[in-house]
């Protein structure tokens, strides 16, 4: 019994100094790239028009550092509000189909059905209806959070051992209370397996909807570098993109492991 | 002393007005008939051991009181002198079940405190009440802990008292100490026999174990083999509080002998039944 404090004091400490070792390789891991990406160039004399220098490509980034920054700004805007909302709406459709079995079977189809259609030609129809705007980026990275959330969702809710049900109608638990307490946080790890997909894929959607045209965004940048065929400069987009993309999908996975910190138990 | 329910119809000397009653329940799942005629009593304050061969339908049983299944029409359930539905035992009663389903993203105090919080009781209230009782179920200093932090005895125990702080006259548990090794099972044993003397609940229990249900209980309900009703109901007149050497007490031994005999004949059954059904 005395072990307890103990016990729950040694895990944080373990793991910030696990932390820390991490951060620490992952620095050292970037370094070694950045190294071999300048070194190999100027070694093997690669021409710029394939592979510009490393260095090269942040002194475009320095050279405009305000045009990245708000590019970088709003396609997170962007990717961020089609990603919380999509997410959100896929957790509800996913609570709608668990409860009616009939607008599951009416709707689900449907859903396939929409995310057979290229991203493409739905961005083209999304700018039609939204026009220039944030929300029809928004929309699109949307579009292609909602669904994987959705069946990823349903398939926790619906994986709920019956017996823990079982167990919270005895204690005279109303429906809403087993969502609440049981369904939902139950559910949790199955659901960030598909956030951490959509992570990806909503930055995706925002950079496609900007190629059907906008004036900030990485996707601009990324567009106008390719027209002029200023190389370096696509470098930079994609470099920053990285930046976002890395970025995004580390704060969902950190979130994940805050929140599903019980980890693969049952 | 001994009774078998045929012969038996005749107006038992009950100890007290019983808690919960039921007569001739039958369920049937499909093309399974798991319960058929049983009849039980459990009177107010009373300490019941059930036993019986495995499949028998013993959880399926305690189903039923959680107001968890609905019986086949016919029987009659009876709940505090009233006739019912199983439905209206939901919330009712606190029900153990075979294992301790903890939720792992609840430390031990938020998981013993979930019937309360379902209930609506004020999280911090429970959690106070909850505090309090901990060293009771020797969990002190471990209500920040996690369930996969937990020894499987320690488990039991945080499922035992969710059960407890779920304050409900009827008992139920199914198996608490199935799953924990000798040594830690007779010191449960002991442990809930103390608790249930300070707390003074009725309780229903199943065991596979005869020792444990002759020690535990003031009556011993064996259930036949499936479809299961009652075989014999053998009252415990052993005196308490119980001692760890009653186990080898010739009056312990009788009562054994006699259960065990009974049992055997109806797990030989269900193994007969099961071998014809392969041939
Ligand atoms: N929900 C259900 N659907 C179909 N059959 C069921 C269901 N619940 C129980 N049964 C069947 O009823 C019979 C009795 O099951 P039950 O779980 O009550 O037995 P038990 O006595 O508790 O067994 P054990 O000692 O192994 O726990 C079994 O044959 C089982 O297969
Ligand atoms: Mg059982």
């Amino acid at each position: 019994m005395s072990a307890a404090p103990a016990l729950s004091a040694s895990p944080p400490a373990a793991g910030s100094g696990r932390l820390a070792r991490r951060i620490g390789g992952r620095v050292a891991g970037l370094l070694v790239v950045a190294l071999a990406w300048e070194g190999l160039v100027l070694l093997l004399g690669i021409r710029p028009f394939y592979l510009p220098r490393l260095s090269a490509v942040l002194a475009a980034i320095l050279a405009t550092p305000g045009a990245y920054a708000a590019g970088f700004l709003r396609t997170f805007a962007e990717t961020l509000v089609g990603f919380v909302t999509g997410g959100a709406f896929g957790v509800a459709v996913a609570v709608a189909f668990l409860r009616l079995r009939s607008l599951r079977e009416m709707v689900f189809p449907l859903f396939v059905v929409s995310q057979t259609i290229p991203v493409i030609a739905f961005g083209a129809l999304v700018v039609l209806w939204f026009g220039n705007t944030l929300i029809a980026k928004a929309v699109i990275a949307f579009y292609l959070t909602f669904f994987p959330v959705t069946v990823n969702a349903l398939i926790g809710l619906e994986s709920v051992d019956p017996r823990q049900i079982a167990l919270m109608r005895s204690f005279g638990a109303s429906p809403r209370q087993i969502l609440l307490r049981l369904q939902l946080p139950s559910a949790l790890p199955q659901t960030f397996v598909a956030l951490r997909l959509a992570a990806s894929l909503s930055l995706v959607g925002a950079i496609v909807g900007e190629w059907f045209g906008d004036t900030t965004g990485l996707g601009v940048l990324l567009l106008q570098a390719m027209y002029t065929e200023n190389v370096v400069a696509i470098w930079a987009a994609l470099l920053v993109s990285a930046l976002l993309g890395t970025g995004f999908y580390a704060a969902v996975a950190f979130l994940e492991r805050r929140l599903v910190f019980w980890g693969a138990e049952q | 002393m001994l009774r078998h329910q045929d012969d038996a119809p005749a107006p038992a000397p009950e100890p007290a007005a019983p808690l919960i009653e039921l007569r001739g329940i039958d369920k049937t799942f499909g093309t399974v008939k798991a319960l058929s005629g049983l009849s039980a009593r459990v009177g107010r304050g009373e300490f019941v051991t059930v036993v019986g061969p495995s499949g028998c339908g013993k959880s399926t049983l305690f189903n039923i009181v959680a107001g968890l299944e609905e019986p086949d029409p016919g029987g009659a359930l009876r709940f505090e002198g009233r006739s019912c539905h199983a439905a209206d035992l939901l919330g009712r009663v606190s029900f153990m079940p075979q294992r301790d389903l903890l939720l792992p993203w609840r430390n031990v105090i938020d998981n013993a405190i979930l019937a309360l919080e379902i209930e609506g009781r004020p999280r911090k209230e429970a959690r106070a009440e909850a505090m309090r009782m901990l060293p009771e179920f020797g969990l002190a200093g471990f209500e920040a802990q996690y369930p996969h932090q937990l020894s499987g005895g320690m488990r039991q125990r945080v499922a035992l008292m969710r059960t407890f702080l779920f304050e409900r006259d009827l008992m139920l548990l199914d198996e608490p100490f199935g799953a924990l090794d000798a040594l830690t099972r007779a010191l449960m044993q002991r442990w809930l026999l103390d608790v249930w003397q300070r707390h003074r609940r009725t309780i229903l229990f199943i065991t596979h174990d005869v020792d444990e249900a002759i020690f535990l209980g003031d009556r011993v309900l064996v259930m036949t083999a499936r479809p299961g009703a009652l075989k014999l109901e053998q009252r415990i007149d052993l005196p308490r509080p119980r001692r760890p050497d009653l186990v080898t007490a010739p009056e312990f031994i009788r009562l054994k002998r006699t259960l065990l005999e009974a049992i055997e004949e109806e797990s030989l059954k269900s193994f007969q039944v099961a071998q014809e059904n392969a041939r």
